[in-house]
């Protein structure tokens, strides 16, 4: 060999070795660089209270996920935008953190309003996105990469209700509703499942009235409903209107055998503010703390420790339980490759707080919603039996 | 006709605006007395509702003996801001617009000092009576639907006759239809204008309670309210407290009727319709200026 190949070859094998040294650190690198995960939610604003909730328990998530090896091994970081309550500002946000920020996922959405402006720019850069939705409309889109997981659906709100009226003798179901829903989109979705299942258990809607926010009285509503003898009330409405109808309720001394609020009696402030008044209104939910399903145990002693709550709230849990799809997603498909994620999820079945979530084409699990009746100034699960927490108290007590 | 629900949809539907009344004189007054369209004025009634809630839950005392101590807190905060913000913009070209503007300002500072200590949860003013109801014959008058009624029908009439009766109150209204000729009789504008915007918030406080009598609150609740304040006081006429008052009863008997004879979307629509309506035919409003 001459003196000039050997010297050659020496300057390849030095390359070599300094290449072969150098890779590890390369692909180290890439390794430690944190998964990022961006988005925004109402912080401030009318939703602030709420969505702090959601913020808290997707960062329970990501503390829980990073004390362990990551998601694919990998620590997590979330980018949060305060999108001041205002569905536009949510897109905006949704927009920078794709292509701005360059975030490897995208985390979702509160309210629906803002989920449901979200989810077309999610499709439009083909970023999973796992929200509550904006009800059964969003979902109807044709959009392929967002899911709820779980969803809020206006839709199925009375499922479980019905549910559960349906195992009664039928002598003992009311039959005579009167039905009062705000005029929105939120309250206009609530009315899917009582015109469905109202009809299939003979139930005769003798009042359905609808009426636009702010409601400034609901004395009418009451008198109305007294004089048909309408023995089953639902208050379609939010915290101030609901609480409006169950007061002049108790002031009229009308009492069917059973009140159904909509979405005002789940928030914590219906039993702290209205005391034995609101106890025995029916609801419903997709997500309890006293769910038997693996995780809620967990997420119940983290509360109670850090925030010395007996159960965690319910956007807590949301915000939890969509982080654990969109890493159940990613960890499936062993990628951070949207489409692979969305396929991984359109195929398989997701282990979530609120049970086992499997997607069908429009990104929306089986309908699920548990009945629920504020018992002693508690949310309880009444129905199905099997999540059962407490016995429902029906008929309903006279107002004391 | 269903007489009952006519009744009973009418006697509510009173009560209900004669409480947007009280809330609306004080707002009245100082957009017809003064040229301020005080859009913190519903803040300040809210606030109001806050104090009575805060005080029912620490010491038991009832929201409306809660007013003994709001008023007069309420009354030193707004002389405070009308010395130190309202006299500077009162120099400006546009006193109406210049008014907006920094009102505004300080209802979104109080709005957020509300949220930092009340937490945007939204609150019932729940009291022994809350659920009570006077039975005559045929007629229901709930509790807390009277009480807001009797505290407007005392309010407005306190307002008006220190309006009309009291020497203070000829000088507030001397003072701003001749402000020259008053000063040269020894009135003192400042002061009588400090008087003025105070009482127009403490009214404020109790407008509040009474608005918490009936509805839930929260710390941006006072945006909703501000729509009926604008309603009242467009209807009766800017600066006319018995107009306000009158409004209110009008608004009531709307409402009540609305209730009674149409689908309930209707309601709101008829309602801020006449507004609309009256803005068009009477921009003055349905009752002159009494000051």
């Amino acid at each position: 060999m001459s003196r000039r190949c050997l010297k050659r070859s020496l300057f390849l094998i030095m390359c070599l070795s300094l290449g072969l040294t150098l890779v590890p650190y390369g692909v180290s690198n890439a390794a430690d660089k944190p998964i990022s995960i961006g988005g925004s939610l109402p912080l401030t604003g009318k939703f602030a209270e709420t969505a702090k909730w959601i913020e808290k328990g997707m960062k329970f998530w990501a503390e829980e996920i990073n004390a362990k090896s990551g998601l694919l091994g990998r620590k997590v970081v979330f980018k949060i935008y305060d999108d001041q309550s205002n569905a536009g500002k949510a897109v905006t946000f949704a927009e920078k953190a794709i292509t701005v920020d360059k975030v490897d996922l995208l985390f979702g959405g509160y309210p629906g309003t803002a989920a449901r402006a979200v989810m077309p720019v999610a499709e439009k850069h083909k970023f999973v996105y796992v929200s509550m939705g904006g009800h059964m409309k969003s979902f109807q889109q044709g959009y392929t990469y967002s899911f709820g997981g779980p969803p809020l659906m206006g839709e199925w709100w009375y499922e479980g209700f019905y549910q559960w009226l349906k195992s009664l003798p039928a002598y003992q179901r009311p039959k005579r509703a009167a039905v009062y829903t705000m005029n929105n989109p939120i309250g206009t979705s609530l009315m899917d499942s009582i015109n469905r299942m109202s009809e299939d258990l003979g139930i005769e809607l003798v009042i359905n009235e609808k009426y636009n926010l702010p409601l400034p009285d609901a004395t009418p509503f009451i008198v109305k409903a007294k004089q048909m003898n309408c023995d089953l009330l639902f208050s379609n409405g939010f915290f101030a209107d609901g609480v409006m109808t169950i007061r002049a309720a108790k002031a009229l001394n009308y009492n069917p055998k059973a009140i159904v609020q909509g979405v005002g009696s789940i928030i914590p402030a219906w039993v702290k503010e209205l005391g034995e008044d609101g106890n025995y209104v029916f609801s419903g939910t997709v997500l309890h703390y006293k769910l038997a399903y693996p995780g809620n145990d967990k997420l119940n002693a983290y509360v109670k420790e850090k925030y010395n709550l007996p159960g965690y709230p319910l956007y807590f849990g949301f915000g939890y339980a969509w982080m654990q799809t969109l890493s159940q997603g990613v960890e499936g498909a062993n990628s951070l490759n949207q489409t692979k994620i969305r396929d991984w999820l359109k195929s398989n079945t997701v282990q979530t707080i609120a049970g086992p979530l499997i997607f069908d084409e429009k990104g929306l699990p089986e309908p699920v919603n548990f009945c629920t009746q504020v018992i002693d100034g508690k949310v309880e699960l009444t129905y199905p039996k099997k999540v059962r927490t407490t016995k429902p108290v029906y008929p309903k007590p006279a107002w004391k | 006709m269903n007489t009952v629900l006519v009744v009973r949809s009418l006697i509510s539907g009173i009560m209900m605006g004669s409480v947007y009344a009280l809330l609306g004189v004080g707002f009245s007054l100082t957009w017809g007395v003064m040229k301020v369209i005080n859009i913190s004025h519903a803040t300040f009634g809210l606030l109001g509702a806050f104090i009575a809630y805060t005080l029912l839950h620490a010491w038991s005392l009832d929201p409306i003996l809660s007013l003994a101590l709001s008023a007069p807190l309420l009354f030193f905060l707004a002389c405070l801001i009308y010395r130190f913000i309202i006299v500077p913009i009162t120099k400006a070209k546009e006193v109406i617009v210049a008014s907006m503007i920094v009102t505004f300002g300080i209802a979104i500072i109080l709005e957020n000092v509300m949220l930092l200590i009340w937490s945007p949860d939204p609150r019932l003013l729940t009291t022994s009576y809350t659920s009570k109801v006077l039975i005559l014959g045929p007629l229901y008058f709930q509790y807390p639907r009277l009480a807001g009624f009797l505290m407007s029908l005392a309010g407005v009439l306190v307002i008006h006759f220190f309006l009309k009766k009291t020497y203070m109150g000829k000088a507030v209204r001397a003072a701003w239809q001749q402000p020259d000729a008053a000063q040269l009789y020894g009135v003192n504008l400042q002061r009588i204008s400090m008087i003025t915007f105070g009482l127009a918030i403490s009214s404020a406080g109790a407008g509040g309670v009474a608005m918490a009598f009936l509805y839930a609150f929260e710390p941006h609740t006072h945006n909703l309210w501000l729509i009926y304040l604008f309603l009242v006081v467009i209807v009766g006429g800017v600066g006319n407290v018995l107009g306000t008052a009158l409004a209110g009863l009008i608004i009531g008997v709307i409402t009540g009727l609305s209730f009674a004879f149409l689908p309930y979307q209707w309601v709101n629509l008829l309602t801020f319709g006449l507004l609309m309506v009256i803005l068009v035919f009477r921009p003055q409003g349905l009752f002159q200026s009494e000051v």
